[in-house]
């Protein structure tokens, strides 16, 4: 079934650590982490790779905002270039972030399956 | 220019000038696609004001992650808490400047006769102590932050920091000369009951002066006396410059990291002595005082309000200070 298309603004987010700094935040700070994950991006491309895997629109405004915020935490980098388009490579601070949040994010989906199968059956 | 071209410009323009300085170019080169994708999108003007107006809270240092230094920006951090600590001393510059308008009309009242009302009476001692806990607070927040900008101006003697010192100097001494002079013109001076010294409530009276509610009566006002008019005039511009160069030789002036720790825990109990204070105004002036020289007007309920949105402003400083703080493990 294709993703449903939502707009991605500071409006959602989630907690966990450690992005949990980002507050309401950590939603945008997760999709761009997880697009940089396979590689440098910049600001359209993050839109556009963010659109297809999660199926959400992110906003100019949330993107730059999670952007300077990950960049200032030294989460993310930007990458020298002559383009107008400033690329964003992913730290190893960030790729340590993004595990761990990952990781707590699955722990609840698990709970949350295991806890639907019993209860509810398997759709 | 085309029609993208122009309208993300004019979006840019709500950024701060330090954000627009880093992230412009690219940023409008995003915006240009977008709106070459969907040009009508209230959405999208909307995230923008909003991501707009967080980039200049964190600018000011009142929202956004703590920042981590590194190589280039090495006291990235130490700005960012000096940030926020300037934000809460504007706050609290504008706090102090209309409590004291608050507290010498009760405490002048006070130098006539004794409040008949309790609300009054109470409203006068707790504003009372609270206002000189927050004057004692003051000047210990103050007093290492100008031994620090007084070590780095003779030790760089840098235009950068001797400008701002010379104003904040100035308008200092324009205060200060101003409210003795106008305060020693008030005629209840050496009162006979007061509950505070009586020249300190003259010089209260006197330097916030301009907190009037005359400024829309202009009949009323222009039977002032001449000297007295200007002073309304001249008494909010030397507060604003002596605030503004305050500010500006904190931002500018890199200081010690448990320096940055102390403010900030006297930040802490700055609010809670404006909050005491506030709630002692607020008594006050929800009950009326009563039909004497403790009556409370339209100006003092304007002068409430004010405060408290210079409180939350205050609070809101002293929390990211703190937050920023536990951050670079001060």
């Amino acid at each position: 079934m294709p993703h449903e298309k939502t707009a991605v603004t500071g409006e959602q987010g989630d907690g966990g650590q450690p992005l949990a700094g980002f507050g309401r935040y950590a939603g945008p700070a997760t999709l761009i982490l997880s697009s940089l994950a396979d590689g440098t991006k910049h600001g359209y491309a993050l839109t556009k790779d963010i659109e297809s895997f999660a199926g959400v629109r992110m906003s100019p405004g949330t993107l730059y905002e999670a952007l300077a915020g990950l960049e200032s935490q030294g989460m993310i980098a930007a990458v020298e270039s002559d383009d107008r388009r400033r690329p964003y490579r992913l730290t190893a601070a960030g790729a340590a972030a993004l595990r761990a949040h990952l990781d707590a994010q699955r722990r609840v989906a698990d709970v949350g399956l295991r806890r639907l199968a019993g209860n509810w059956g398997t759709a | 220019m085309n029609p993208a071209a122009d309208r993300a410009a004019r979006l840019l323009r709500w950024y701060p000038a330090a954000w627009r300085a880093r992230y412009g170019e690219e940023f409008t080169e995003l915006l240009i696609a977008d709106i070459s994708e969907q040009p009508r999108s209230a959405a999208r003007t909307r995230d923008v004001v909003r991501g707009a107006i967080v980039a200049r809270l964190a600018e000011a240092g009142l929202a956004g992650p703590p920042v981590r230094a590194t190589a280039a920006a090495p006291d990235a951090g130490g700005l960012q808490i000096r940030a926020s600590l300037v934000s809460l001393g504007c706050a609290a510059a504008v706090f102090g400047g209309f409590g004291a308008a608050l507290w010498s009309q009760l405490t002048i009242g006070w130098q006539w006769s004794a409040s008949a009302s309790t609300t009054a009476t109470v409203a006068t001692v707790v504003t009372s102590a609270t206002m000189l806990a927050f004057l004692a607070l003051a000047v210990v927040a103050a007093l290492p932050v100008l031994c620090a900008i007084a070590v780095t101006i003779a030790r760089q003697r840098r235009k950068r920091h001797v400008v701002p010192a010379s104003v904040l100097i100035a308008a200092t001494t324009v205060l200060f000369a101003g409210g003795r002079h106008f305060g020693n013109g008030w005629p209840g001076t050496g009162g006979h009951r007061g509950l505070v010294p009586a020249g300190l409530a003259a010089f209260e009276w006197a330097t916030s002066l301009s907190v009037s509610a005359y400024w829309v009566h202009p009949r009323a006002l222009a039977a002032f006396p001449g000297p007295e008019l200007a002073w309304m005039a001249v008494s909010p511009l030397a507060l604003a410059c002596a605030v503004i160069a305050a500010a500006t030789l904190v931002r500018r002036t890199e200081l010690p990291p448990r320096l940055l720790a102390f403010e900030a825990r006297l930040a802490t109990a700055a609010c809670a002595a404006m909050a005491v204070f506030l709630a002692g105004c607020s008594c006050w002036v929800a009950t009326g005082g009563q039909r004497s020289v403790f009556h409370a007007g339209l100006i003092d309920v304007a002068g409430v309000a004010i405060m408290a949105l210079a409180l939350a402003v205050a609070r809101q400083a002293a929390r990211t200070a703190r937050l920023r703080l536990g951050f670079a493990g001060h």
